[in-house]
């Protein structure tokens, strides 16, 4: 999960490392009540989770009230790169003589999270790395013992001091917390010699978050800041029950064909085959390693749960060992809760443990229920099926031109 | 031959009297795998499906003497505890098939697993299988021979169900598979396409070898890589999948944890990097059956 650069300054807070003052506004009352607390001038930043937003003008110095209350209308609620703002921050101009990048992530070659520094820091290190690869020093670190200051310090040619405790409280910031990636760009070096962080990117590694329940984060939505309803929902399905996945990723988008795929690989083939067909996914998301019925159930109920489809796909690979009688037991449950009741075609492609039990199970309910349902066993490729899925939602939509709006 | 496992592969399961513990248990004795013990703490001198279960590692292996697979199945914020208990006792072999690993624990597991010279597969890898010789892990399910058979393809898939799906594809185009790999579909994971990829090189059963890749990542560049260095000379035919993944924001993640947009190498990146090294890229996954086909007669 990726974090508001504020949320990111509160973690970093944890481990000694110090931001300039700044205070979190979400209306223009706040914004005008925060300025009375700050000293002109001022440096106001659009909270988004999309980086480069100094580029695209979302980061601004302020020497009067009037223009910092101009750029706060001009952006609140409104979109910005794509997101809808939320929050400005507020904070005092701290006088700078240098500044520095550092950041920690995984090397996935490597297997090992290792640091990246540069003294050129304040531009995006994309653009370092294009100008002079030279310019970044990268430090692979030991994850059971962590970083020995006596090498980082050998690290550092200049300023070894504060870098090294900077990068031994990065660490500790990481490692504490479960972080996927932490980046400071650019630190700081203050006149008096220390160092601060003047911007603050954090992703959250979601297998860790269970043991930070103690961390003051604002849910995110999978592609944007803010989750649509649905994707809330889906979210919880996980949260309340261990027992295997079912909506953690949960995408929309304004497609017609819902797509209730299993598997983190087969769910992927699912969906480029769907688009590869000329089909229009209404959403990605994802069940797998042998979730109950109920999650599947209320998983279902929540993709269908919208207007204007004209197609249910459900599909997956060859189960190794989750219980397709079980889990399209949990899909029935759901799709006999959708109101309206459907009338589009479902299209059902899985194989794998009980399969066959399922399929009979399916039939009765079709036949006795009047579902449009159509059944493919693993004789018949996941692309394949993805494709009738397209003709038959086609189909429907030019049997109910209606829908076409 | 095969690899990773084959009929002698002697196995221990740690959680073997949890819900997936038991049911891998049996699904492994039917197929003939040697399960020789199986650890929870606090359960020591109770039996699963006639396997004695000990209260740790080192106590089982005292007992039953050496084995060469350990295979984790317990809840995920225990995974690093156990798989650390497996590393000490140097067991060759660790399958982590524990899905949402933090990764921070994996990175622990797989550093001190290097400086114990032991190889770890996964975490959320469903296992591998030499069909006809053994398996290990969850693969296939209760009933393997529905989708495997013997024959010169190896397969390695991120992905549990992808692994079923193309054994079952190149089963039923006649062909048969030497063994079968789940990698996991985690940021960082043990064992990556290259290790296996130089481990089926070695291997006389293997003819060619399949794999489905995904966006994210790079493990299909340095696939490329040792096919350029002729570190692997096999057909080296590969799906990838996710394109639709492409036109979502950056760092967006879908159903695997390592299915990370804009992470590393574009899809673009890879299919150029694989059919400059003389991969064969799958545009359709049916086509598949096909490419083997071609490749190897």
């Amino acid at each position: 999960m990726k974090l508001y650069e504020f949320e990111g300054h509160r973690i970093l807070a944890k481990a000694g490392i110090e931001s300039p003052f700044f205070i979190v506004c979400s209306s223009i009352d706040e914004v005008k009540q925060a300025r009375k607390r700050l000293k002109f001038p001022i440096v106001a930043k659009v909270q988004v989770l999309t980086g480069r937003r100094g580029k695209a003008g979302g980061v601004k110095f302020f020497t009067k009230e009037k223009q910092l209350l101009t750029f706060a209308k001009e952006h609140f609620g409104q979109d910005f790169m794509g997101e809808k703002v939320r929050f400005v921050s507020l904070s005092q101009k701290v006088e700078i003589k240098k500044e520095y990048y550092m950041s920690i992530t995984y090397d996935t070659v490597k297997k090992l999270p290792f640091l990246i520094f540069s003294f050129q820091g304040g531009i995006d290190i994309e653009e370092i790395k294009k100008k002079d690869p030279s310019l970044i020093k990268t430090f692979d670190i030991d994850p059971i013992s962590g970083p020995k200051d006596k090498d980082l310090a050998k690290f550092f040619e200049q300023d070894k001091t504060v870098l090294a405790d900077f990068a031994l409280r990065l660490w500790d910031a990481f490692s504490r917390y479960d972080l996927r990636l932490i980046e400071v760009n650019p630190i700081g070096l203050t006149a008096d010699g220390y160092l601060m962080a003047i911007d603050a990117k954090i992703i959250l590694d979601d297998a860790g978050l269970l043991r930070h329940r103690d961390l003051d984060i604002l849910p995110k939505g999978a592609i944007s800041a803010i989750p649509t309803d649905r994707e809330i929902l889906a979210k919880k399905i996980d949260e309340d029950d261990y027992r295997g996945s079912a909506g953690s990723t949960f995408i929309e988008f304004d497609g017609d064909v819902v797509v209730l795929a299993s598997g983190g690989g087969a769910s992927l083939l699912v969906m480029d085959s769907v688009i590869d067909a000329g089909g229009r996914p209404a959403n990605y998301t994802e069940y797998s390693g042998n979730p109950p019925a109920e999650k599947v159930q209320k998983l279902t109920k929540i993709a269908l749960d919208r207007e204007g489809l004209s197609g249910c796909l459900v599909a997956g690979a060859v189960a190794n060992f989750t219980d397709i009688y079980e889990t399209l037991r949990g899909f029935i449950e759901g799709l006999r809760q959708v109101r309206p009741k459907p009338t589009y075609p479902i299209v059902i492609r899985r194989g794998g443990p009980r399969q066959e039990e399922a399929y009979e199970m399916i039939k009765k309910v079709a036949k006795r229920e009047g579902f449009d349902i159509h059944l493919f066993g693993p004789e018949t490729p996941i692309s394949v099926a993805c494709q009738k899925m397209v003709e038959l939602a086609n189909d429907y939509k030019i049997r109910n031109p209606k829908l076409e709006s | 031959m095969a690899i990773l496992v084959d009929r002698e592969t002697r196995v221990l399961i740690q959680g073997i009297t949890g819900r997936s513990g038991v049911q891998v248990t049996s699904e492994l004795l039917d197929y003939g795998t040697k399960v020789v013990a199986g650890v929870t703490p606090g359960k020591g001198g109770q039996e699963v499906d006639t396997v004695p279960v000990f209260n740790s590692v080192s106590e089982a292996i005292k007992t039953v003497g050496e084995v060469d697979v350990a295979m984790v199945y317990v809840p995920p914020l225990s995974a690093r505890a156990a798989a650390m208990e497996a590393i000490e006792a140097k067991i060759a072999l660790v399958h982590i098939f524990v899905e949402k690993m933090p990764i921070f624990d994996v990175a622990c597991v797989l550093s001190a697993a290097q400086k114990a010279g032991v190889c770890v597969l996964g975490p959320a890898s469903v296992g591998a299988i030499s069909p006809g010789e053994g398996k290990i892990g969850s693969i296939g399910g209760p009933a393997p021979d529905n989708v495997f058979s013997k024959g010169p393809i190896g397969v390695i898939s991120r992905s549990g169900g992808m692994c079923s799906e193309l054994g079952l594809l190149i089963t039923n185009s006649g062909f048969g598979q030497s063994t079968v790999v789940g990698i996991g579909g985690d940021l960082i994971v043990g064992t990556t396409f290259s290790d296996l990829l130089i481990e089926f090189e070695q291997d006389r059963d293997t003819k060619a070898v399949v794999a489905f890749g995904e966006v994210g990542g790079s493990s299909e560049i340095e696939v490329a890589r040792l096919i350029e260095e002729g570190k692997f000379t096999k057909p080296f035919i590969i799906f990838l999948a996710g394109k639709f993944a492409e036109k979502l924001p950056r760092d967006t993640s879908l159903g695997h944890a390592g299915a990370i947009v804009g992470m590393e190498s574009t899809m673009a990146q890879k299919i150029k990097a694989l059919r400059d090294a003389g991969a064969i890229v799958a545009e359709n996954f049916e086509e598949i059956p096909d490419l083997i086909k071609k490749a190897v007669g």
